[in-house]
C-alpha cells in the first residue's frame, strides 16, 4: 500500500468538512438538551414535537403540492423543447440554450422580484399559483439541460423507423422516444421535486398567506438554533437522501450520478 | 434510414408525415418559450420599467416616467457597504473553492471505476441536500465553543464560509467533468519530456481544465453575489448583502422603483462579467 498523496488527505478533508456539518444537525435533532451546548441523551421527543406541529404539517403539504405540480410542468417544457432542440436551426437553439442558461444563473432574488411585480401588477392574488409559476422558471430550465443530454446521444433510426412503420406522431412519441428518455425524465423529475422542495426566495416572494415549509423553516432559523429546528432539517435531508436513492436505485447509480455531474457541467458551458 | 427514403420516394404519406413534422415540431418548443417570456422575459422588463420611475413620498404609488432617480440612489454610500461587501465575499469565496475545488476534483478525475462513483456520490449527495439545512448546518457547527461560541455568528466571515460551504460542490463538479476529459497520455508524455509535477500542472492541466474553471466560477460567482439566504441566516440580519437590501425594498419598505434599480444594476453587472469571463476564456466554452 503505498503512502497516501496530498491530493488524497485534502480530498477525504474536504469530504469531511461537507458532510459533519450536516451529521451534526442530524445528531442534534436527537440530542435531549435544549440548550445543545453537549449532549444530554438521545430522544425521539424533538421529533413527535415538530411533526405534530400543525404548522409544520400544513407547510409541509403545501411545499409537497407546489413540488409535484413544479415537476410535472417542468417536464412538460423541457421533454418537447429538448425534442425540439435537436431539430432546430442554429439561431434557434441558441435562443433556447441561452434562455434556459439565464434561468439558472441569474440570482434568484432577481427573478423574484420581477415576478412579485408582474403578479402584483396585474392584482394576481399570491399564493399557490404564483409559487408554481415562479419555481417552474428555473426547475424547467434544468430539467431541459438532463434532458437535452440524453437527447443529444440518442439517434433518429428508431424513431424513423416506427415512422416508416406507420406509426402517427404522439404513438411515435408514447411506444418510442419516451422509452428512450426514461432514465433522464426520472433523473430530470427527481431533481426539479427536490429542488422546488428545496426553495425559499422565489416562494418567499411569491408565497402571500399560502408558506412552504422553508419558508417556515427560513422563519425559524433567522432568530434560533433550536432542536425543533433540527428535527425539521434532519427530517428534510432524509427526504432529500431518500429521494437521491431512489434515483440511484432506479437508474444504477452511475448513470443518475454522470447525469447529474453532466447536467452541471453542461449548464455552465452552454 | 434508406428504408425511409425508399418509402418516402414510393408514396404520398411519408412527404405529408415530413410536412407535418416540421410544423409540429415548431410547436414543441411553445411551452418553453412561452413560459420563459411570460414569466421570466416579462417580469424582467417590468423590472426596468419600474427602475425608470419613481415612487410618491407620500401616497406612496408608483409613477411612471424616465428618471434614473432610483440608479443614483443605489450609488449612495447607505447601500455601497453591502454591495462592496457582497462582491468582497462572493470573490472571495468563489477563489476560496476554485483552490479548495481544483485538487479534489482533480483526485477525483484520477480515480477509477467504483472508487471514483463513491467520491462523486459523496459530492453530489451536500449538493442534493436542502440548501436552507446546509447553511443551518454552518450555524449548528459555528455555535461551538471551540470555533468561537457563536462569536463569529453575524460576521462578514461566517456568511462568507457559508458561501463557500453551500457552493463547493457546484465548483468541484464542473472542474472534474473538465479534467475527466483530459486524455492521461498528455499528462504522461509531459512528464517524459522532463516536467516537474508543478509545471505539469501549470502548463498541460490546468489550460486543459479552463473550460472547467469558467464554468465553477461563474456558477459559484454569480449566484452567490445576489445570495439572500446565507446573509440572513449567518448573519443574524446584521451584516447585509445586496440580495437582502433588494428584498427589503419588495418585502418591507415597498420603495419598488429603487428595488428595481437594484435588480437592474445587478443583473446588468453580472451579464457584462460573464460576458467578459466567457471571452477571456475563448471559443472552447462554448462546448
Amino acid at each position: 500500500m503505498k503512502r497516501p498523496s496530498g491530493l488524497a488527505i485534502i480530498t477525504l478533508l474536504v469530504l469531511v468538512f461537507l458532510f459533519a456539518p450536516i451529521i451534526v444537525v442530524v445528531l442534534n435533532a436527537f440530542n435531549g438538551n435544549r440548550t445543545l451546548d453537549s449532549w444530554g441523551g438521545a430522544t425521539g421527543h424533538w421529533f413527535s414535537q415538530a411533526f405534530h406541529d400543525p404548522a409544520v404539517r400544513s407547510a409541509l403539504w403545501v411545499s409537497v403540492r407546489a413540488a409535484l405540480a413544479c415537476t410535472a410542468i417542468s417536464l412538460a417544457i423541457a421533454i418537447p423543447a429538448a425534442l425540439w432542440a435537436r431539430r432546430a436551426g442554429p439561431r434557434a437553439r441558441a435562443v433556447l440554450d441561452g434562455t434556459t442558461y439565464m434561468r439558472i444563473v441569474l440570482p434568484e432574488v432577481v427573478a423574484a422580484a420581477g415576478l412579485f411585480l408582474l403578479f402584483r401588477r396585474i392584482n394576481f392574488a399570491l399564493g399557490m399559483p404564483t409559487i408554481i409559476a415562479g419555481h417552474v422558471v428555473f426547475t424547467s430550465a434544468y430539467a431541459t439541460i438532463i434532458l437535452q443530454a440524453r437527447v443529444a446521444t440518442l439517434t433518429t433510426t428508431l424513431e424513423e423507423a416506427a415512422a416508416d412503420l406507420g406509426a402517427g406522431p404522439w404513438r411515435r412519441f408514447r411506444r418510442v422516444t419516451l422509452p428512450l428518455l426514461r432514465p433522464a425524465v426520472i433523473v430530470a423529475a427527481l431533481l426539479v421535486f427536490t429542488f422546488s422542495m428545496d426553495d425559499v426566495v422565489t416562494s418567499a416572494f411569491l408565497s402571500g398567506d399560502t408558506v412552504t415549509l422553508p419558508v417556515l423553516i427560513f422563519g425559524l432559523m433567522r432568530f434560533h438554533v433550536t432542536p425543533e429546528v433540527n428535527a425539521i432539517a434532519a427530517g428534510v435531508t432524509v427526504l432529500t437522501l431518500v429521494t437521491f436513492s431512489l434515483s440511484a436505485a432506479l437508474l444504477g447509480v452511475r448513470t443518475g450520478t454522470s447525469m447529474v455531474t453532466g447536467a452541471r457541467a453542461s449548464a455552465a458551458a452552454t | 434510414m434508406s428504408s425511409g427514403v425508399l418509402v418516402r420516394a414510393g408514396g404520398a404519406r411519408p412527404a405529408r408525415w415530413l410536412r407535418r413534422r416540421r410544423l409540429f415540431a415548431g410547436g414543441l418548443a411553445l411551452p418553453a418559450f412561452g413560459w420563459t417570456a411570460i414569466f421570466f422575459i416579462a417580469p424582467l422588463v417590468l423590472l426596468i420599467a419600474y427602475s425608470l420611475g419613481r415612487i410618491d413620498i407620500i401616497t406612496f404609488t408608483v409613477q411612471w416616467g424616465w428618471t434614473t432617480q432610483s440608479y443614483s440612489q443605489v450609488f449612495q454610500s447607505l447601500y455601497l457597504d453591502a454591495i462592496a461587501r457582497s462582491l468582497m465575499l462572493s470573490v472571495g469565496a468563489t477563489l476560496a473553492c476554485l483552490i479548495v475545488g481544483f485538487p479534489v476534483a482533480y483526485y477525483i478525475s484520477l480515480q477509477r471505476g467504483r472508487r471514483q462513483l463513491i467520491l462523486l456520490v459523496a459530492i453530489i449527495v451536500p449538493f442534493w441536500t436542502s440548501f436552507l439545512v446546509r447553511t443551518y448546518a454552518m450555524t449548528n457547527i459555528l455555535s461551538y465553543g471551540w470555533l468561537g461560541g457563536g462569536k463569529l455568528l453575524d460576521t462578514p466571515f461566517a456568511i462568507g464560509l457559508g458561501i463557500f460551504y453551500s457552493y463547493l460542490p457546484l465548483m468541484i463538479l464542473p472542474l472534474y467533468v473538465a479534467l475527466e476529459r483530459i486524455d492521461p497520455s498528455l499528462r504522461e508524455s509531459a512528464a517524459d519530456l522532463g516536467a516537474g509535477a508543478f509545471s505539469r500542472l501549470r502548463r498541460v492541466i490546468v489550460p486543459l481544465a479552463k473550460p472547467g474553471i469558467i464554468a465553477g466560477c461563474i456558477l459559484v460567482g454569480v449566484p452567490s453575489t445576489g445570495e439572500y439566504v446565507i446573509p440572513s441566516i449567518l448573519g443574524g440580519g446584521k451584516v447585509l448583502m445586496y440580495g437582502n437590501v433588494v428584498a427589503d425594498q419588495f418585502q418591507s419598505t415597498g420603495n419598488y422603483p429603487f428595488g428595481a434599480a437594484l435588480s437592474v444594476t445587478l443583473m446588468a453587472a453580472l451579464t457584462i462579467v460573464v460576458l467578459v469571463v466567457r471571452r477571456a476564456g475563448g471559443r472552447e466554452v462554448v462546448a
